[in-house]
């Protein structure tokens, strides 16, 4: 993992001149996904390569240990080994880049992880996922327990009011709590961007997470009405090349929520490939949020690899 | 975690082209054993003994097929074909013909694949853009205008198609310029002929398409040929109209080939545009509009870029940004922004770049471009020196020149200091800087805050050298129609007349004889600018009355007093134009009564011209009742505004409203409805105002024809007698018809009559 954001001065002046059209913006995304037709071999090599963007993730009431160890096996191993070695690419230790659970699931996934040997990173929600609507105090306690227990990256939700009525000092001071709180973990912010009303308000939130320390700014928990959309992450991704062009600092960008085919998760690839270019994409700094996503890519491997299509009981399930 | 395979790295980071499947154009050139003829009547005709033009891959040079060019008698068949077609097609209900073009729509969507990868073969275009603006684009005008048609009886009532329409289309141009004026055309009950240059399939496949539909074969015929046979198909008889678009000059040459003639001209002229980025725009937007505009094979030509000082820096930075990140190539490619537009095209654009930088201009070129010949990268030129001749002449594809503007009104000056006045887009969030700027431009279609949007319901064209016809909405409708009942154009070409000397030579007239005209005489002299003056050349010139008296004497005008007039008219416009759309409708009332006031002294001196009384005191009457219908559709325009789908998933929203009446109105109320959905209007608006409308009240237009065609001045005298075809004006008349309305006539009526009342023009 890259060193953290340390983040900069509060300086409104970055969003206070601000303009986003909303209709050019989404003509914008209605083109980007028709521009970049990847076939063949190709698309089975971008497939493979968002498979390790992919943040696997289960946020369920009903997550207990036995579900957590399925998804941390699948976690390691995303793809099966045959298709894997049809490609030439099982020996290329292929992995999601992490797995993301709720803060009392943590311990589970650590231990999980660690049985089936590998490293990859732990995410844990915090701060009163999804609504953000709990006192600030509790909301920092979540995180330095989540860390505790050994979570390395921790998804946070901003507070939608500040945002809504325009508080960004308070949403900046805020965040500033929350990094202090990850301590040596990773900050992703969740924008919850299907509740903040519009564009603008999106580039402005993104910019003040940026500001505030943020290594990751998310689109949405996934338990939005509106998660991750096209438009949506135009806008984010505007703002985190403009905050690396102010500051030189390199910020990952993590869409989720309705991410659920592979075709799908081609576009996003080739939306950070346009907007921000190939330094991108790698998993420090995209990453995909999901849960149903790995099962279809992992189809269309088999698809690539055998010419047919997979029953679902043909691949193991997450 | 992410340790993958070197190859896997190289793959992801490379756009691999993949090239889609030639195989069904070549199977259907194969079908015409890779020889096309023209296909007329609904059959192909493949004349022995013509020359065959290649018809070339743009990128490989690899042989397509052989195309066969035409000579006169094949223009002759396909214009007998298309009379013979127009007899039937345009006897039929509207519904029939609307049952027909829903078919065509239908054949087009079946075969849209053979037609996307065809059109994109042979131009080199990307085949992103045919597939998914093109195509699609071609199936809504289809589908538009049979809706129009179906409703031509109740809608367009006293209109009839003129006839047979002439198409000729440019060497490099997409099938959609020839859908854009079928599609009317066809709707309203013209037949075509087109003539294509050769090479280009895409037109004959449509043709053929249309033809084995079955009853109406002949509606579209499409032949290929050189240009040298466009005054053929222009003077057959039977072609009522000749609808052109392309390059200027040769626009320019065709206006001239067809001065007197009986076919009247439309045009569209060139193919730049132009964008104006102020320091309120969504910037990263405005420069995906850069790119829609220039670099991605939606818009044919180059693009001029204004761009507000205060964000110059910001913007070439994103913009120089982004060029990066575009990919050119094969235009199969489904991966590409662009593709390369053949040997012509690239060498007009190196030789204008090799041109701009040792004129001083600093070129900055990016992209993922393959180096071989045909293809050129993006390419933004800034610091372009003002009086430089580069920056006067088009921009050609793909070129951006970009200039930077302080204010608003420098903006505008900059702007319009150019010939050309095809399409605009402004980009500001402040709705109501961006109506200013959108109001002020003279170019034929405005889009804010987006650029070269299309729609079939939103009339497009364009002012100045740009060209003078219109398509898309009822605009282009009346493009092809005319009044019921007026008679077929005739040649108006003097035989006696040297047009070389017309207006310029000295006229030597003598005294004729006794006057036995009215008494008192009306004034002598023109009428020119609210009063009388005498002529430039001091003489005058006897008219005869009916039985071959000589009735009086009338000043001899020449080419200096008709610029004299058209400068007063020049003079005039800002004052007309800032009167509220209610003061005009009143003065044109006020005109009409004026006018029937006097019907009887008006009526007798046609009399005495020849015409029967009864004929006379129509012709007035009509007079009176066209300027009351002109006055009403004055004060209604003021108030229309045609709101199309704001914010509509996705799309952009068009505001469309016609007629330059509008121009003078107060903008917050023409803007009232348009305003009520919320505040914070930053969404996009396309305007497609349309500069056509009556002569005198838009007098630059003249003026700027008068400047580019000096022998269309001649034609305009002879023809003024169109008089008798005066009807109630559609809603935004007839574009560029102006030579042809009796504007000399009309002007000194109008005036003479103000000035007798008291009343002061303008």
């Amino acid at each position: 993992m890259s060193a953290h954001n340390r983040g900069t001065e509060l300086d409104l002046s970055w969003i206070s001149k601000i303009q986003v059209n909303h209709p050019a913006v989404l003509r914008r995304a209605e083109q980007i996904q028709a521009r970049r037709t990847v076939k063949k071999e190709w698309q089975a090599a971008w497939l493979l390569k968002a498979v390790t963007f992919i943040d696997l993730t289960t946020l369920s009431g009903d997550d207990t240990s036995s579900n957590i160890q399925r998804l941390c096996y699948k976690a390691k191993y995303p793809i099966r080994e045959d298709l894997l070695k049809a490609l030439n690419m099982y020996d290329k230790g292929i992995t999601t880049a992490a797995v993301c659970v709720y803060p009392a699931r943590v311990c589970d996934t650590v231990k999980a992880l660690k049985a089936a040997g590998c490293n990859i990173p732990v995410a844990s929600v915090a701060t009163g996922f999804p609504a953000g609507q709990t006192h600030l105090k509790t909301r920092l306690e979540e995180i330095r327990l989540a860390v505790e227990d050994g979570a390395t990256e921790i998804d946070v939700v901003i507070n939608r009011s500040l945002v809504l009525t325009g508080q960004w000092e308070a949403l900046y001071d805020e965040i500033r709590q929350f990094r202090k709180a990850c301590g040596e973990a990773h900050l992703k912010t969740i924008l919850a961007t299907g509740e903040l009303g519009s564009l603008t308000n999106v580039y402005k939130a993104s910019m003040i997470a940026m500001m505030a320390g943020s290594d990751f700014i998310k689109t949405s928990t996934g338990k939005e009405t509106v998660n991750a959309t096209f438009p949506v992450a135009i806008v984010m991704l505007r703002a985190i090349r403009d905050f690396f062009w102010k500051t030189g600092n390199k910020i990952g960008f993590k869409p989720a929520g309705g991410i659920r085919s592979a075709k799908d998760s081609l576009a996003w690839l080739s939306l950070v490939k346009e907007e921000l270019g190939d330094e991108w994409l790698k998993p420090e700094l995209f990453r995909i949020g999901a849960s149903t996503l790995l099962s279809d890519i992992e189809r269309q491997i088999y698809h690539h690899v055998t010419g047919r299509y997979a029953a679902y009981h043909d691949l193991p399930m997450s | 975690a992410g340790t993958t395979g070197a190859r896997h790295h190289a793959r992801l980071l490379l756009l691999i082209p993949f090239p889609n499947c030639l195989y069904l154009p070549q199977a259907w050139l194969d079908t015409q054993d890779r020889c096309l003829g023209h296909y007329v009547n609904g059959k192909w005709l493949k004349p022995e003994h013509r020359n065959s033009v290649p018809c070339q891959d743009p990128i490989t040079g690899e042989n397509l097929a052989s195309c066969l060019q035409a000579q006169a008698e094949d223009v002759a068949a396909a214009v007998e074909a298309a009379r013979t077609a127009f007899k039937s097609w345009s006897a039929h209900p509207g519904v029939v013909r609307a049952q027909h073009l829903v078919r065509l729509a239908k054949v087009i969507q079946k075969h849209q694949r053979l037609l996307w990868t065809l059109e994109s073969l042979v131009t080199g275009r990307a085949v992103r853009e045919v597939r998914d603006g093109d195509v699609q684009l071609a199936q809504q005008l289809l589908h538009y205008h049979a809706i129009q048609a179906s409703t031509q009886e109740e809608a367009l009532a006293g209109w009839e198609p003129m006839g047979v329409i002439g198409l000729i289309l440019p060497p490099t141009f997409s099938f959609l310029e020839m859908m854009w004026r079928i599609c009317p055309a066809l709707a309203v009950g013209c037949t075509v002929v087109a003539l294509v240059p050769p090479a280009s399939p895409t037109p004959l496949l449509l043709a053929q398409l249309s033809g084995e539909l079955g009853p109406f074969p002949g509606i579209l015929n499409v032949i290929s040929g050189p240009a040298s046979l466009v005054p053929v198909l222009a003077s057959q008889p039977g072609i009522q109209k000749v609808a052109f678009c392309g390059a200027l000059e040769e626009g320019r040459a065709l206006r001239r080939t067809l001065a007197g003639e009986c076919a009247e001209l439309g045009l569209a002229l060139g193919t730049e545009s132009l964008l104006l980025l102020t320091d309120t725009a969504d910037v990263d937007s405005a420069v995906e509009g850069v790119v829609d505009a220039a670099w991605s094979d939606r818009g044919p030509g180059g693009l001029r870029l204004l761009i507000q000082e205060s964000v110059w820096d910001e913007a070439m930075r994103r913009l120089q940004e982004r060029m990066g990140r575009l990919r050119s190539g094969r235009g199969l490619d489904g991966a590409v922004d662009m593709g390369a537009r053949g040997a012509a095209a690239c060498d007009l654009v190196q030789r204008f770049v090799r041109e701009a930088q040792s004129q001083g201009a600093q070129v900055f070129q990016a992209g993922d471009v393959p180096s071989e010949h045909p293809f050129y990268p993006p390419t933004l030129v800034s610091n372009l020196p003002p009086a430089s001749p580069c920056a006067r002449a088009e921009v050609p594809w793909p070129v951006v020149v970009a200039s930077p503007f302080r204010t608003a009104k420098e903006a505008l000056a900059l702007a319009n200091g150019t010939p050309r006045g095809g399409s605009a887009s402004v980009w500001s969030e402040r709705l109501g800087q961006a109506l200013e700027l959108g109001y002020g431009l003279q170019v034929g279609t405005v889009w804010i805050n987006a650029h070269g949007l299309r729609d079939p319901s939103v009339p497009t064209g364009g002012c100045k050298e740009s060209g003078c016809s219109w398509h898309g909405g009822p605009d282009g409708l009346y493009e092809y129609l005319r009044p019921s009942g007026t008679p077929a154009r005739l040649s108006c070409l003097s035989k006696n007349l040297n047009y070389d000397t017309f207006g310029l030579a000295v006229p030597s007239t003598l005294p004729a004889g006794p006057e036995i005209g009215p008494s008192p005489a009306p004034p002598y002299g023109l009428f020119v600018g609210g009063r009388f003056q005498a002529p430039g050349a001091r003489s005058s010139r006897p008219i005869q009355d009916s039985s071959g008296n000589l009735h009086g004497y009338v000043a001899e005008g020449g080419a200096k007093d008709i610029r004299g007039a058209v400068e007063a008219a020049h003079q005039a416009f800002p004052g007309w134009a800032g009167q509220s759309p209610g003061a005009r409708a009143a003065l044109l009332w006020a005109l009409a009564a004026a006018l029937e006031r006097r019907k009887s002294t008006l009526a007798s001196r046609l009399e005495r011209q020849g015409v029967e009384l009864k004929a006379a005191e129509a012709e007035v009457e009509l007079s009176a009742r066209r300027l009351r219908a002109w006055g009403a559709r004055a004060q209604a325009q003021g108030h229309t505004l045609q709101v199309k789908d704001l914010w509509a998933r996705g799309r952009a929203g068009q505001v469309g409203w016609g007629g330059a009446q509008t121009r003078g109105c107060e903008m917050s109320q023409a803007w009232g409805p348009a305003a009520t959905p919320g505040r914070g209007l930053h969404f996009n608006m396309r305007f497609a105002w349309d500069i056509q409308t009556l002569s005198w009240a838009k007098p630059y237009f003249f003026l700027s024809f008068l400047e580019t065609e000096s022998r269309s001045v001649a034609q305009a005298g002879v023809q003024w007698r169109d008089l008798g075809s005066l009807q109630a004006p559609p809603p935004r008349f007839m574009p560029f018809s102006c030579p042809r309305l009796p504007t000399n006539f009309l002007f000194f009526l109008f005036f003479f009559i103000f000035s007798r009342d008291g009343i002061s023009p303008c």
